[in-house]
């Protein structure tokens, strides 16, 4: 089941004079199992769409389509828990979510609210955080103690906690270190090659979409203006000058190779993979 | 959260925005006096009427105003009971299960519901036509006078603006955190008490820990650039009164007068 947005609208303070168009007729099919990032610019919709997922937001217009539930506009959710349970929304900033006493605690949190026994819940939590790279010794900290990349971790380990089986991440590295950062990215990818989990990421960083980020979504002042491979779209230099994007450094370099004579495919997205295409040219 | 209409702030622009604040905030004085001296029905009308052009002037729709007469509907209905029970002077209007209705007692309690969502159209116009800073400024400066008598006018104003500057911001934060923890199963909504206390619990702490934070980080940066309190400050934003203000405080200088007349004259 992929997940479908069929004609999808979505206004804010509807009926009053500021009224404002979020998200405006999105037809988009996103795949399952696979890594897709939404970008674009702000205010251009992102987090408005990936907070529809888990009917955070219900469409003004249209429907939506997640795993075997379905959302139309005008209906009032049943399902609610069950469709939260199964779809991890990790947030901006998400270390503010925090409240219990224990880190332990914290993280468990989620785990209880979708009905897993106690005994279980602790179980998970304490997986989860190890996931994340929090010791054993911190378990029974207040959350509120810790730094603030730490406390990110917990509240990841809080979604990770409930194991969803799409997990939507809004600017995750967002003011974290580039070392905490590329953790962070390393984990949910693993995650996904693991355990299959769909990732969908919200992000500003060209860098990293282009790294990790099997297909691409770009939003436009609320409609959809690219969907697909992400390759494709950082190959294509007109498109990137429309959407006034930045060619990731990777792309600069192998177009300079290029320029210069190599015969390069798109495929060649890492350092490595452009010195073994090089390599073999090089055999011949 | 997104409801709540009554005080909030419409940034468009209308001529009633462009008006000076303190300009506004004494008409608001002026004309909350004017609804409250009249004894007759029509007076009410015209100063309907006023109200309505007032409305078309600010862009800001009827559907506003009557969204937000609904948090009163509750206190209608409880002083419509009220007087029911105590008023018994005129005819008898209906009767419901035995107990008489009096007519003096429906007109007393319209009378004062008129008056009341008068107030409150005249109230959600001033609010929703200036920007909560002005409006703040706008009170310094009515505040002024009491300086003579060591009333801290200006810290009183900056705390008042800090805070309704800061109103939004909350607002945004809690929505934020409710929608985290809605993301971790937590139902705002239904539930038992238990679930409903530890449901607020998970919103109010991460609440409390993020406007510290705010705080703090709010009073680094004035001191950062200099906040000394009680020091005279010059203004980036100085309030100038125009001709158009003039005549809007003459405006409801006569509709004040007109409604005091009323009493006297006819």
């Amino acid at each position: 089941m992929p997940i479908k947005f069929k004609a999808l609208s979505y206004i804010y303070n509807k009926d009053m004079p500021y009224a404002h168009k979020a998200l405006d007729h999105i037809d988009l099919d996103i795949r399952e199992g696979a890594i897709t990032a939404v970008i674009g610019e702000t205010g251009s919709g992102k987090s408005t769409l990936v907070e529809h997922l888990n009917a955070l937001l219900l469409p003004s217009e249209g429907s939506l389509e997640v795993l075997d539930y379905e959302i139309k506009a005008g209906e009032k959710q049943k399902f609610l828990k069950p469709l939260r349970k199964d779809v991890g929304l990790v947030f901006q900033f998400s270390e503010y979510q925090l409240f219990e006493e224990t880190v332990i605690k914290d993280v468990a949190f989620g785990p209880l609210n979708f009905g897993y026994a106690p005994q279980e819940a602790l179980q998970r939590a304490a997986d989860a955080l190890k996931m994340v790279g929090i010791k054993e010794d911190h378990f029974e900290v207040s959350p509120l103690e810790l730094s603030g990349g730490q406390k990110r971790r917990v509240a990841i380990a809080g979604i990770i906690a409930c194991d969803p089986k799409i997990i939507v991440l809004d600017e995750p590295t967002a003011g974290l270190d580039p070392k905490g950062s590329k953790e962070i990215i390393d984990l949910f990818i693993s995650l996904n090659k693991t355990q299959g989990k769909t990732l969908i990421i919200v992000s500003h960083d060209n860098e990293m979409v282009y790294n990790y980020c099997d297909d691409t979504v770009v939003l436009s002042k609320g409609k959809l203006v690219y969907h697909g491979p992400t390759d494709e779209l950082f190959a294509d230099k007109e498109k990137l000058k429309e959407f006034n994007m930045l060619e990731p450094q990777i792309v600069s370099f192998r177009n300079e190779l290029i320029e210069r004579g190599f015969t390069l495919s798109r495929q060649a997205r890492t350092l490595e993979q452009i010195a073994q295409e090089i390599a073999k040219q090089v055999k011949r | 959260m997104n409801n709540l209409v009554f005080g909030k702030y419409i940034p468009i622009d209308s001529l009633m925005h462009k008006l000076d604040p303190r300009a506004k905030l004494i008409g608001l004085f002026l004309m909350i006096a004017a609804v409250f001296v009249p004894k007759s029905w029509w007076v009410f009308l015209v100063i309907a009427l006023v109200l309505t052009v007032a409305l078309l002037f600010a862009k800001i729709g009827i559907k506003m105003i009557v969204q937000s007469f609904k948090p009163m509907i509750m206190m209608m209905i409880f002083l419509l009971v009220i007087n029911s029970l105590t008023v018994k002077t005129g005819d008898v209007m209906f009767m419901i299960g035995g107990f008489a209705v009096y007519k003096d007692a429906v007109f007393n309690t319209l009378f004062v519901v008129v008056r009341l969502l008068l107030m409150i159209s005249i109230t959600t116009l001033l609010t929703a036509t200036t920007n909560p800073l002005d409006l703040t400024l706008g009170i310094e400066w009515l505040l002024k006078p009491l300086e003579a008598v060591h009333f801290p006018a200006h810290e009183v104003a900056m705390m008042v603006s800090i805070a309704l500057r800061f109103i939004p911001t909350i607002i945004e934060e809690t929505m934020r955190i409710m929608n985290a923890q809605k993301s971790r199963g937590v139902d705002f909504e239904n539930g038992r008490l238990s679930e409903k206390i530890s449901a607020i619990l998970s919103l109010i702490v991460p609440l409390f820990s993020v406007a510290f934070e705010r705080a703090y980080e709010l009073a680094d940066a004035m001191e950062a650039r200099g906040y000394v309190p009680g020091v005279k400050r010059t203004r980036y934003h100085v309030l100038k009164f125009s001709f158009r203000d003039f005549l809007f405080i003459f405006i409801c200088v006569l509709i004040l007068a007109f409604s005091i007349a009323s009493r006297f004259y006819l």
